[in-house]
């Protein structure tokens, strides 16, 4: 054997050795469309298999909760698209929060969390708020951090905490726990409802209604998509790809209390967390796939049903007549640029429905790796 | 003269200047009502909670001169910047709390005579934004910390009477940046105390949940919280009390609630 031969059989050795070993340790693979870029991951907790499975025992595990009632799912039911249908979440200890249960899907490629909390931008430390806040309780963890060591412990986790932190002198931590939680939620992906198989040039995947209905929500018209935008259908995305990040956060005239825009004091958005009056009522649009199985709506739970949110966007602001809660929210003084109203018949309003429920992905509510595992 | 002499020599003028300049002190807390001793046992009112984390501790000289008071480092309870204060013993009517108590800082400074100590109630801006998972003690309770706003609860505090109850917690709000790169917040709401009088070795610190409590009604059987939450009303009263103007986070006049005695 020359020498040239003898260099090349090292070379084809060392690329297929890197081939095996890209095979056998790349710990994940993302299961999406060609064209769309992963999301991004923080660099301290890169995806992989294991970490990803013991975040969903995890993320099932009614342990996880101060008195072992409640798990992450029980706020985030994938039947749901991961929202609870109930207008406002209730706690493990029967307190009711604020806000609505926000759907979980394709929250890897949202650029903050939460409906108005411009500081989260990891789903690492966002966990933290449901798993021990105070105020309101939501899980209850608080003074039961210790319980997570011993849960990590047991067999069933062990070996995934060994695989997913092979490298870690003190795996069985809340930290890891939460890094594992934050792993599966990213898996949590939709992209395969009609409305994308109909992109994909399916013809039929979409009724004639709903071609209609898409064309309203993209017109000048409606306005839809200047705050639902993109592929995930919200213009606070970020992928790996991103170069200026993108979050908005916007009033949409539901309130206006004392005829100066106020929102109600437990839910004032944004300005909740700034303390600027501009930011009175100012909340995330959350992503509208799987939109049709999310009622009730808006960040309070406050409107029923798709027609009822489509007919608040058409008077431009709702007007509450009687109540704690009255007044015009058309008339905020913060509300935004693109909730003006517009004209929309009774056929319209049923085609827009129709395109909405269009972005509902069945092979999501029915994903077995996003489902229950103690149920399996 | 051989050098071991002059070694025992420096060794000696070493110690001496020990003990001529260094001050141990240790300052106790004790949470009151009106004067009165208050605890979670209490009976109407009852302390409810009562933590704090204090830093920049200093005493000052009759001639104006401060000095620096160096925490030692007590695991778990302070480091050598910030000292978490809990006068809450988890009895009672502190269904919340645990039974570790923390009753004093400990520190040490040069000597000399002192009659005035100061020191913020707050976690200097450069820890305040920690991780708590990863943060050390007295960083590292979950239970001090607001995941949501990013950053420390400076005070926790509350009572409860008969019929009515009242709780805070401050901090600071309105921050900027995202969890791990925050890069200031408009609303500080850091606690400057100064106390003249203070005697080494003889004041206590005195944390009056009545002078707190001086503008909230406790009486009209509507439980009072404040959060520190932007145009929070029921903020306005308490930190007053603290000297702070909730409008601006900012201190603006003398604080009321912290004395000796």
């Amino acid at each position: 054997m020359n020498r040239l031969t003898g260099s090349l059989a090292v070379i084809a050795g060392l690329l297929g050795l890197g081939l095996w070993l890209w095979l056998q340790d790349t710990g994940w693979r993302w299961d999406l469309p060609d064209d769309l870029p992963p999301p991004q991951v923080p660099a301290d907790n890169p995806m992989h298999w294991a970490k990803v499975e013991l975040g969903r025992w995890l993320f099932y595990d009614t342990r996880l909760s101060g008195n072992k009632t409640m798990s992450c799912a029980s706020c985030h039911i994938q039947a749901l698209a991961f929202t609870d249908g109930k207008p406002r979440s209730i706690g493990s200890t029967g307190e009711v929060h604020p806000r609505s249960s926000m759907s979980l899907v394709n929250v890897a490629y949202a650029s903050r969390l939460d409906w108005a909390n411009p500081l989260l931008d990891r789903l690492e430390d966002q966990a933290l708020t449901p798993l021990l806040g105070d105020n309101p309780v939501e899980m209850g963890l608080g003074g039961h951090e210790d319980r997570v060591t011993e849960l990590l412990r047991e067999e069933r986790y062990s070996q995934l905490v060994t695989r997913a932190f092979p490298n870690d002198a003190d795996p069985h931590s809340l930290l890891n726990a939460v890094r594992a939680i934050a792993s599966f939620v990213r898996t949590i992906t939709s992209f395969d409802s009609p409305y994308d198989r109909y992109l994909a040039g399916e013809a039929g995947a979409i009724s004639d209604s709903a071609v209609r209905g898409m064309e309203l929500f993209f017109s000048e018209r409606l306005e839809c998509f200047h705050c639902h935008g993109g592929f995930n259908f919200t213009d606070s995305t970020t992928h790996v790809n991103t170069r200026i990040e993108r979050v908005g956060y916007h009033n949409t005239g539901l309130y206006n209390l004392d005829g100066n825009g106020a929102y109600p004091s437990d839910n004032t958005g944004l300005f909740d967390m700034t303390g600027e009056r501009r930011d009175m009522g100012r909340f995330k649009a959350p992503t509208l796939r799987n939109i049709a199985v999310t009622a009730p709506y808006m960040h309070d739970g406050s409107v029923a049903t798709l027609d009822d949110v489509i007919a608040h966007y058409q008077r431009g602001g709702r007007r509450l007549d009687d109540g704690p809660y009255a007044g015009d929210g058309r008339l905020s003084p913060f509300k935004s640029e693109f909730v003006t109203g517009f004209e929309l018949s009774d056929d319209e309003r049923a085609d827009l429905v129709a395109f909405l429920e269009s972005l509902t992905d069945e092979s999501l509510l029915n994903a077995p790796d996003l489902a229950n595992p103690f149920a399996q | 003269m051989p050098a071991r002499n002059i070694l025992a020599l420096c060794l000696a003028a070493l110690c001496l200047s020990c003990s001529r300049w260094d001050l141990g002190l240790e300052i106790p807390f004790v949470a009151t009502w009106n004067g009165e001793p208050l605890t979670c046992d209490s009976a109407d009112p009852a302390l409810t909670d009562l933590r704090f984390y204090v830093s920049n501790p200093q005493l000052v000289t009759a001639e104006g001169k401060a000095r620096d008071i160096g925490f030692t480092v007590e695991m778990p309870w302070q480091n050598d910047v910030v000292a978490l204060v809990d006068l809450e013993d988890g009895k009672g009517a502190c269904q919340n709390g645990t039974a570790e108590l923390a009753t004093q800082v400990v520190g040490v400074t040069r000597a000399g005579e002192y009659n005035t100590l100061r020191f913020t109630v707050g976690v200097p801006f450069r820890l305040n934004h920690s991780n708590p998972l990863t943060a050390s003690p007295p960083l590292d309770d979950p239970d001090m910390h607001w995941h949501w706003r990013s950053g420390y609860k400076f005070l926790s505090a509350g009572v409860r009477t008969a019929s009515d109850g009242f709780w805070i917690h401050v901090g600071s709000t309105g921050c900027e940046g995202t969890v791990g790169n925050i890069t200031g917040c408009r609303f500080p709401n850091r606690i400057e105390v100064e106390l003249k009088g203070f005697v080494p070795g003889e004041s206590q610190v005195a944390v009056d949940l009545a002078k707190l409590t001086s503008g909230v009604d406790l009486s009209d059987g509507m439980a009072t919280d404040c959060s520190s939450g932007p145009a929070e009303e029921a903020c306005d009263a308490p930190f007053r009390a603290f000297g702070i103007d909730f409008a601006t986070g900012r201190q603006d006049g003398e604080q009321s609630v912290f004395s000796l005695r």
